[in-house]
């Protein structure tokens, strides 16, 4: 589509660059977006984009122009995959190959809607035809996100176009390096990896450290089950994320930069491999950019594997080539890291942050959030909300708006019971606190921690202990296995949970429980085992009665642990088909044929065959 | 120099010394399983923690490895420093109930028992303190185990789990090792690194028959230029004991009446070097090897 450029030489010379790429471009033009992010291409993105592509190319013989584009996540990955028409800003959901030639004739060149991929609402039956229109977008305050869906992240042009690489332009040409440092932290900027440590702080000590060279690094480990923001980011809009760390690289005068990407994470590897050599091939990387006689280059390192190596000692351990692992160390990365020289880590985000916060001041990012918590943050919605997806809002948005507004509320109109926060180290929250501002004071103050931003809601039917379980499980493989506390505790821990969930729990479980707690939190290594007890001692605090219920009665309320409920068998529904008879392993099903079965207690064993077996759903928990 | 106070006493420290090495030069006790004085910091076992001051509230740290900066306020035996350490110690009975050394060491801290079970682990009866890993690496420069696996799957062990041919068979391990875990099995001519496997040639004493050392620490000690084995036992395939004898032998029958130890002990370890190859005995501050000329 347009020319690319190679070796600007200043930044009067990028913004000629982008008046030209501007110029070029034909606002009415025909468009359709495709979203290739990992989760519309598990859908069968490409080969919808391959058809709308070789249908351009066949229709650019009659002289119909249309543009097709591919884009980065757009968030909403579970209607996926994402088409986007313009003009118009069409949005169409759940497209299939079968769909395309029907797009294109009615509305990439009919102009007309194809009412039925456009969205509608469960509950209001109203159909959305922009994103703005959609609930789930309608409440984000997109700024990370807001290249996502809308530009082409293997383009540097596309990013260029709306705007890229002014904010290094301006940092390069009328900024000095403390400057940059002052105006991120007068934005309030927090780190949003995890601990939401005060950027320009931390920026600030690593440009105080005294040894040199100095390090650059971005945090794109992203181990948390279920969390992709950091997937999207890089996926989506990896000029930001370079854009952020050449400005920050600049400000702490260092001259290399490296990102730690998730192995799991192929395509955000290509983007961001494609971003580089875009920037060193534009000049924005490598030697005197933008003719500042200001050097820095990057370079991609896939990580391990382990979600502890996205703990900052064990990545910069990674990085040297050794075993990730945490180092025990009394002395902070940013005076001694990467080979003992000062390394600056930041999470993806909170690098992506960065060139919006340089252009548009930060005064303007500061007025978004709460009074210690600034900005937006992204998080990724998941468990049983009605829309899951990515979701970014300003810091200070409450739990209930982002669940039922953006979410859509609880799938099936169950009832809402908890949402984990801040992923496997973080808390539960229960229902009375939906209204609770979230950001990373009031969280941490609930027993919980923003993380990186997963948040997984939890329905009525969700059982506190086995929850618990599920995150000390996931923690227990996770854990290195350097340090006693967290290698044992969590053992331990699972160990008791897993006894409580079986019915074998004791009197002193839960307390013991808390002490191990206490213990880790007091004596673990890393931040892993610090932080490892906090699902069990947040449930403990607000669901204590429920552990109890297990522990005493034996039961399970929310029938989730087997053994600790009975299966029954409705004599209204049944029909006395004899399916579950036929299927019960001990044969304690009896019952006339077309009359109800009954369920003999003493001989079943709870294994739950007849609950799957029943067609009429007549097999209830009780 | 700053002032470091332990449970309210103030003692003089350098910049750049452990919390424990004060304690320590000044005779309080704290215990420790994965430290040793000859090897980098590790920290992993914990259970040398102590508190500190950071002004408004106190920290758990662990005394090993925390380097004095500027003046400290030291809580060893605060309550929660203490319970800290027992709670450490507990955990790491549940995983090593066996051990001989691991309950002395409980019985030190008062810790009697533990209220945990036994949870099956890759590596039983082994506190993973990474000791042997690091003799072998930092010391003996030799490299023939590692930690491998994560987790509770976190075993020490050679590569592939095979006879190590990096193994010079030295003993460093099971000298160095706090729980009795490595065990030295001397065979006919080989001796055997119990856990991991390993087999190198053994030399034993001409004279005696008792293990002398492994023959690839001859040639490791030669490669580097230092004295030999051989050389550093005085040239003689005997071992230490039957070597003095000698020696004492030849001396009274040059000097009737007269058995000096002097000369014996000047003439037995030239250079002044401490060889202790871990094949005599088990305590873990002789190790030394490779610190020769
Ligand atoms: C076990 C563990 C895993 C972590 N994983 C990540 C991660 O995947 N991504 C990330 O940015 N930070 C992660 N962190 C936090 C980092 O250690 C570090 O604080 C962060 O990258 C700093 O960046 P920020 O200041 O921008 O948040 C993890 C921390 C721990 C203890
Ligand atoms: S706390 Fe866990 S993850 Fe961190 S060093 Fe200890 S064992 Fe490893
Ligand atoms: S002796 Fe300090 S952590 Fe092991």
């Amino acid at each position: 589509m347009s020319t690319v450029a190679t070796g600007l030489k200043t930044a009067n010379d990028l913004e000629q660059y982008r008046r030209h790429l501007l110029g070029e471009r034909d606002p009415r033009a025909h468009r359709v977006r495709v979203c290739v992010g990992t989760g519309c291409t598990a859908k069968g993105a490409k080969g919808v984009l391959e058809l709308f592509n070789r249908t351009a190319e066949e229709a650019a013989n009659d002289g119909v122009i249309v543009e097709t584009k591919c884009t980065g996540c757009h968030g909403f990955c579970e209607r996926g995959p994402i088409v986007v028409v313009d003009p118009g800003n069409i949005f169409y959901h759940g497209v299939k190959r079968e769909d395309v030639p029907e797009i294109w004739r009615e509305s990439l060149t009919g102009g007309r809607i194809v009412e039925r991929l456009l969205y509608k609402d469960e509950t209001t039956g109203q159909v959305a035809k922009t994103p703005d229109e959609i609930p789930f977008y309608k409440a984000q305050h997109r700024i990370v996100l807001a290249y996502n869906g809308v530009i082409d992240p293997t383009k540097i042009e596309e990013y260029v176009a709306v705007g890229g690489y002014a904010a290094l332009a301006k940092v390069l040409t009328s900024m000095e390096p403390k400057e940059v440092i002052d105006e991120i932290t007068n934005s309030g900027l927090r780190g949003r990896g995890g601990g939401g440590f005060l950027t320009g702080r931390k920026w600030r000590s690593a440009r105080d450290a005294q040894s040199e060279p100095r390090y650059v690094i971005a945090n794109g480990d992203e181990g948390d089950p279920g969390a992709f923001m950091d997937r999207s980011l890089m996926e989506g809009a990896p000029h930001s994320v370079i854009e952020g760390m050449i400005i920050g690289a600049y400000a702490i005068d260092s001259s290399q930069g490296f990102v730690y990407v998730r192995n799991e994470y192929p395509l955000a590897v290509q983007h961001l491999s494609t971003a580089i050599a875009q920037a060193r091939e534009l000049g924005l990387l490598g030697y005197d950019i933008l003719g500042s006689g200001f050097d820095f280059d990057i370079r991609i390192n896939r990580g391990s594997g382990a979600f502890v190596c996205g703990e900052s000692t064990a990545l910069m351990a990674s990085l040297e080539g050794r075993v990730g692992e945490p180092r025990a160390k009394y002395i902070h990365t940013v005076e001694s890291g990467l080979h003992e020289k000062p390394s600056l880590l930041n999470n993806v985000e909170t690098w992506a942050n960065v060139p919006q916060i340089i252009l548009k001041g930060a005064d303007w990012f500061a007025s978004l959030g709460t009074e210690k918590s600034k900005g937006t943050k992204v998080f990724s919605l998941v468990g049983k909300v009605k829309n899951t997806g990515l979701v970014e809002v300003p810091m200070g948005m409450t739990l209930r708006q982002i669940i039922y507004d953006i979410g859509g509320g609880i799938r099936d109109d169950k009832a809402f019971k908890a949402v984990q926060t801040g992923g496997p180290s973080g808390g539960c929250i229960p229902a009375r606190y939906l209204d609770e501002q979230v950001d990373f004071d009031r969280l941490t103050e609930l027993g919980s921690m923003m993380g990186s931003g997963g948040m997984i809601v939890m329905d009525e039917d969700t059982c506190i202990v086995n929850f618990a379980k599920y995150f000390v499980g996931f923690l227990k493989d996770e854990s290195c296995g350097k340090c006693t506390p967290c290698r044992e505790g969590i053992a331990q821990m699972l160990h008791i949970l897993e006894g409580i969930a079986k019915g074998e729990g004791k009197d002193g479980d839960i307390e013991r429980l808390e002490q191990l707690g206490t213990l880790m939190e007091d004596t673990a290594l890393c931040a892993l085992g610090k932080t490892a007890a906090n699902p069990v001692l947040s449930t403990i605090r607000y669901f204590r009665a429920e552990y109890e219920e297990h522990i005493r009665e034996k039961r399970c309320p929310a029938k989730e642990c087997p053994g600790l409920f009975n299966y029954e068998i409705n004599r209204d529904v049944c029909t006395g088909c004899g399916l579950c008879a036929k299927k019960c392993p001990v044969e304690a099903i009896t019952g006339e044929r077309k009359k109800p079965h009954a369920i003999d207690q003493q001989k079943c064993t709870n294994c739950g065959t007849c609950f799957d077996a029943c067609p009429f759903s007549a097999v209830v928990k009780v | 120099m700053p002032t470091v106070t332990i449970d309210e006493k103030p003692y003089r420290a350098d910049v750049g010394e452990t919390i424990l090495e004060v304690a320590q030069r000044n005779g309080i006790w704290i215990p420790t399983l994965c430290h040793h004085q000859a090897l980098e910091p590790y920290a992993a076992c914990r259970i040398c923690v102590v508190e500190i001051d950071r002004g408004g509230w106190w920290q758990v740290v662990t005394s090993c490895n925390y380097p004095i900066r500027r003046a400290l306020t030291v809580r060893v035996n605060s309550e929660r420093a203490i319970r800290a350490r027992r709670g450490v110690m507990e955990l790491l009975l549940a995983r090593c109930p066996e051990s001989p050394q691991l309950r002395r060491l409980a019985n030190r801290m008062g810790v009697e028992g533990t209220p945990y079970p036994h949870i099956a682990a890759a590596q039983e009866n082994c506190i993973l303190c990474n000791l042997c890993v690091r003799v072998c690496s930092e010391r003996i420069g030799a490299s023939a185990i590692s930690m491998v696996g994560r987790g509770g799957d976190r075993t020490v062990a050679t590569p592939f789990r095979m006879s190590s041919e990096d193994c010079i068979g030295c003993g460093a391990c099971a000298a160095v090792c706090p729980v009795g875990t490595i065990d030295l099995i001397f065979h006919e001519d080989e001796v055997e690194i119990s856990p991991f496997e390993t087999r190198v040639t053994l030399r034993r004493c001409a004279e005696c028959g008792r293990p002398v050392g492994s023959e690839l620490v001859n040639e490791v000690l030669a490669s580097r230029g230092g004295p030999t084995l051989v050389e550093m036992l005085a040239g003689d395939a005997y071992c230490l004991r039957c070597k003095r004898k000698k020696l004492a032998e030849r001396l009274t029958a040059a000097v009737p009446g007269n058995g000096s130890g002097r000369a014996a002990q000047e003439r037995s370890l030239p250079g002044g070097t401490n060889v202790q190859t871990g094949l005599h005995a088990g305590n873990p501050r002789s190790i030394r090897v490779g610190e020769a000329g």
